[in-house]
């Protein structure tokens, strides 16, 4: 699971460390409207934006609100200037990208394998309990079972201990039980996390 | 060393019982307990877990620097007892350890089953044992030396791990859930992974600050429309189907692969970190299931928020690690130092406070928090705070959405609206706590509880159609809050300003408090549903509702009589002296105060978030009236009121026993009933197993005989079992008939069969009192000491036995609830 994530992210981010379309800094200044200096009586109550793109440093309304609309202002610069709210900010896009594709990713692949023990599961139980004769029947789960102290070695006799697609469906085995046991706990009898 | 005083009780017993029998080893044994690191020499000499008992639990390092001069001691008063044993064991190359294996190989011995609670001390006495092992062998080799050194800095690395982790899983929820809640309005198409503010990053949108070009709606990609009553019906519709497809997608993943995601998850960590054990709780699938859950559930636009879950999320890591370092994985109360420091990270990165996230572990979850431990708790909340800032998830350059940035002023005479605050907060909070129990007692015994799915989904439905025609309920809980911090400037554009010099347009006034309404009684309803759900945020949102108001109440009155004596002349220039978003944090801190009763660590998270030291105090003010309010109406924080529910054993060490029982009227077995006991040399193979079969205590008192009754020790079941069937693999044959012997065992009779010994797995320092102890008394050592069990003895002699079970039902009993809702041992 996390070897996945990991190339992925890796994948990720070396095909996206050359494209971007999206700035990740930005200098914004949230202005008044400019009636309000010039003594028009207007109601119009809407605020000015200006993005760009400049150094932290000329973040201010001098290096950015000026050069746009200075010839505006009729030399009321003084009074407008102190009004505005200038904001240097960062931020990283390629990280945002990546986090929303793997939770994307993560959130499908969850669904996936909730469809498949949903849908497709039983009939291969069942399946396979008519081949095996139902040795394999429901288990009345006990607390011996879900020992995870217990090495895994001792288990089971050493001939399958090679075989690791049998250890996945142990361990896999294993964590169903835990799960019917947590459900039981907590939908049937009510006994925690009420 | 001498730190209990039952330890001298115990080991007189100890040897008193051991008189008639071993007249020549249990000198030899009672000495065994301070002088452990000289039996280090002898390989084959081994003497069990529980010989460093004596230390108390809270020096950790303290008794390695007294060793060297605690050896010398005992090299001087013990030179007898040294030479003697030195001489048995050369003589005689102790035939009774070499044919059975040593303890620490039989797997398992040490730990716990399922919903156990654990020791605390024997887990402590362990942990010493292993350093003193490390640290004896230090000087033998180089490896050796490494391994030392990789053990003293082994919790160190681990903290720092969960702390990288942390900050990380917390990043990814944060940018994740920003990004799901937006898709329920429109899409970003030229950058679908882009959430809304994000899309509109760097367009210059000159006039219209709330619409952008790139961003687009639902309506505009399906209607090309934007206004009217179409596409505002088209919009409606999408944000109930996102939020119905969210809310499913969060309440089958939980219910499939891990149920026991759900819930905030404070009170089962609070639970777990006092001593018990709930397997697989902090495992690898709830990780995985609560954090995609959590980022669907809050993105559902359901009433919940994401930081009370981070806590656990931060547990899970912590427990996942510890098990990277044997010496935390391997030993249930050293794993507890781990969980205490990530709790602490949790709340760092839920809240970008680092400080407040020490402080909360330290005020609210934590059992056991020693120094070490706080500092470790420090260090993980540092690291986990400092990667959840350079992943900066907001773009705002601060771990939390609603950071605000304060530091004007306040006036004195505010104080008193802020203690009204505080007062109000109390009341909602005990509102809120009665109203979430009556839900949650009714959802567990009603039919209610067997639709847990059906359940969100209506849940879901019906806050999706009452919040989207409210903007204040459409918008997310964290952006409201948000909102609500924030002082009005030419930044904000928001109605919520819009009100200063025209009081007849209070449209805004009347929407907060219809969503506050709304919020109130959805988030009753909320809590407690199978989803991750969290209760931080919405109760937060709720206070700075009621802040909000209030602030914007006392700007009034401050605009149209700026000249009362009051404001002392602070608003007679007509400009805002009275700041309604600082009212509004001081609400949320009350409301949160209320519903949790925190205090300390509150008032530090608070103002952490708001970056202003100036508040200290109102804050302070408002957390502490709230508390008061609060307590007086009910006792409980809705954390303690969930154990509380839920039956959890949590032995709450804030409360006080009052009542004047005694230790026999607690004790098991009552009258008539027979106590279960093991002889320490008599009983074969058979009848132990068979006391097994009879019975289902969690441990057995060993005794010396069945006449005498005197106290030899105390064994766990499972450990028993274990060794049992341990032996059972290794000696072959009718070992049934066997003796079970739990001495050092020379001078057993003789018997046909090997014996089986099992002295290692025998506790022999077991607490215990006597039959007219206070239960004042009792409960203090079961709080203080963590014990699992206490052994009653009366003239010497074993007369029962006392549980955390029996002590929790005793308290029960005594408070009038019912003493079988007490639910594991």
């Amino acid at each position: 699971m996390w070897k996945l994530i990991c190339t992925v992210l890796l994948m990720l981010y070396f095909t996206q460390c050359q494209a971007d379309s999206y700035d990740d800094k930005r200098c914004k200044c949230i202005c008044p409207n400019i009636d309000s200096v010039l003594n028009n009586t207007s109601s119009d109550k809407r605020v000015l934006n200006f993005v760009t793109n400049v150094s932290a440093d000329k973040c201010d309304c001098d290096g950015v609100v000026l050069p746009k609309i200075g010839d505006k202002l009729q030399g009321k610069e003084q009074i407008y200037c102190p009004r505005c709210d200038c904001k240097y900010e960062n931020r990283n896009t390629t990280i945002i990208k990546i986090v929303v594709i793997i939770v994307i990713w993560v959130i499908s692949l969850l669904v996936i394998y909730m469809l498949f023990l949903i849908c497709l599961e039983p009939f291969l139980n069942k399946r396979l309990h008519k081949a095996t004769g139902g040795v394999g029947g429901y288990q009345e789960h006990n607390n011996e079972e879900d020992d995870t102290s217990v090495a895994p070695g001792m288990s089971h006799p050493m001939g399958v201990r090679g075989n690791v697609l049998n250890r996945v469906g142990l361990q896999q085995d294993k964590w169903k039980r835990q799960v019917r046991e947590q459900r039981r706990n907590i939908y049937d009898r009510h006994t925690m996390l009420n | 060393m001498e730190k209990f005083p039952l330890k001298g009780t115990s080991s007189v017993l100890f040897s008193k019982a051991n008189a008639s029998t071993l007249m020549n080893y249990n000198s030899v044994d009672a000495k065994r307990a301070d002088g452990v690191e000289r039996n280090m020499d002898n390989p084959n000499y081994n003497p069990g877990p529980r010989s460093g008992r004596g230390a108390s639990m809270s020096s950790d390092e303290e008794t390695i620097e007294d060793k060297p001069l605690s050896s010398m001691r005992q090299q001087e008063s013990n030179s007898a007892y040294y030479e003697r044993e030195r001489a048995i064991n050369i003589d005689d190359p102790c035939p009774q350890y070499t044919d059975y294996v040593d303890s620490e190989d039989i797997p398992g011995i040490g730990q716990y089953d399922d919903f156990h609670t654990i020791d605390w001390q024997r887990d402590i006495a362990r942990d010493r044992m292993h350093h003193r092992y490390i640290l004896k062998k230090k000087y033998d080799s180089m490896w050796d030396l490494i391994k030392g050194a990789h053990d003293a800095w082994s919790g160190w690395l681990c903290v720092l791990f969960v702390g990288i982790f942390t900050g990380a899983v917390a990043g990814a929820i944060d940018i994740g859930a920003t990004w799901m809640t937006d898709l329920k309005f429109g899409i970003c198409p030229a950058a679908f992974w882009l959430n809304k503010e994000q899309c509109c990053w760097s367009e210059e949108t000159s006039f219209d600050g709330d619409n952008c070009t790139q961003w687009r709606t639902w309506p505009e990609i399906f209607g090309r429309s934007k206004k009217g009553v179409g596409p505002y019906i088209l919009s409606y519709l999408f944000y109930i189907v996102w939020a119905l497809l969210f809310a499913s997608l969060s309440a089958s993943l939980v219910r499939m692969f891990a149920p026991y995601a759900c819930g905030s998850g404070i009170p089962e960590i609070k639970t777990i970190l006092s001593g018990f054990i709930i397997r697989s709780y902090l495992g690898k699938w709830t990780l995985i299931i609560k954090s995609v859950g959590l980022i669907l559930s809050v993105s559902a636009g359901l009433n919940l928020g994401k930081e009370g879950p981070m806590v656990h999320i931060a547990c899970c890591i912590g427990n996942i690690f510890s098990y990277l370092f044997p010496k935390y994985g391997r030993n249930e109360a050293k794993k507890r130092e781990i969980l205490s420091a990530a709790a602490a990270a949790g709340v760092s990165v839920a809240f970008g406070a680092p400080i407040g996230g020490v402080l909360f572990s330290l005020e609210e979850v934590s059992y056991y928090f020693p120094l070490k431990t706080l500092w470790r708790s420090f260090f993980c909340a540092l690291v986990a705070a400092f990667v959840l800032g350079s992943i900066n998830p907001f773009g705002n350059k601060h771990s939390v959405l609603f950071f605000v940035e304060y530091n004007k002023p306040w006036i004195f005479f505010e104080l008193i609206p802020f203690i009204f605050l505080g007062i109000i907060g109390g009341v909602i909070g005990t509102l809120f706590i009665r109203a979430n129990l009556r839900w949650c007692r009714y959802r567990k015994s009603s039919k209610l509880g067997q639709y847990p799915v059906t359940e969100v989904l209506i849940v879901t439905v019906l806050t999706a159609v009452i919040a989207f025609p409210n903007p204040y309920t459409q918008m997310s809980t964290s952006k409201l809050i948000y909102l609500l911090f924030r002082k009005c400037g030419v930044a904000e554009t928001d109605m919520i300003c819009d009100y200063q010099r025209n009081f007849t347009d209070v449209n805004s006034v009347y929407l907060l408090i219809l969503a506050f309404i709304v919020k109130f009684v959805m988030t009753i309803f909320t809590f407690g549903m199978k989803v991750p759900c969290g209760l931080f945020i919405p109760s937060l949102c709720l206070g700075a509702i009621v802040g909000r108001i209030v602030g914007i109440g006392m700007e009034q009155l401050a605009h149209h009589y700026p000249h009362i004596w009051m404001f002392s002349d602070e608003c007679s220039t007509g400009e805002d002296c009275i700041t309604p978003g600082l009212y509004a944090i001081v609400g949320a801190a009350a409301v949160l105060g209320g519903v949790t009763r925190m205090t300390v660590s509150l008032v530090v998270i608070m103002f952490e978030l708001t970056g202003g030291v100036r508040y200290i105090v109102p804050l302070m003010a408002a957390a502490m009236a709230s508390k008061w309010v609060g307590d007086a109406l009910g006792k409980q924080g809705i954390y303690d009121a969930h154990i509380n529910l839920n039956g959890y054993p949590f032995l709450d060490s804030k409360d006080e026993f009052q009542h004047t029982t005694l230790a026999a009227d607690v004790m098991q077995p009552k009258r008539n009933e027979t106590l279960h006991v093991l002889t320490q040399d008599s009983m074969t193979v058979e009848d132990v197993e068979n006391l097994l079969k009879e019975t289902e205590h969690n441990g057995f008192p060993v005794i010396v005989s069945q006449e005498s009754q005197y106290l030899v020790g105390f064994v766990l079941r499972r450990d028993l079992n274990l060794a049992l069937s341990n032996a059972k693999r290794l000696l072959e044959g009718n070992y049934r008939q066997s003796l079970v012997i739990f001495t050092s065992g020379t001078n057993v009779q003789n018997h046909p069969y090997p014996p089986l010994k099992l002295k290692k797995i025998l506790d022999m320092a077991p607490i215990t009192i006597t039959d007219q102890t206070p239960m004042e008394t009792v409960v203090d050592m079961f709080r203080k000491l963590g014990l699992r069990q206490v052994l009653v003895t009366h003239n010497g002699r074993l007369l029962g036995v006392i549980t955390k079970k029996d002590v929790l039902r005793h308290v029960k009993q005594l408070d009038d609830e019912d003493p079988n809702s007490v639910l594991f041992n």
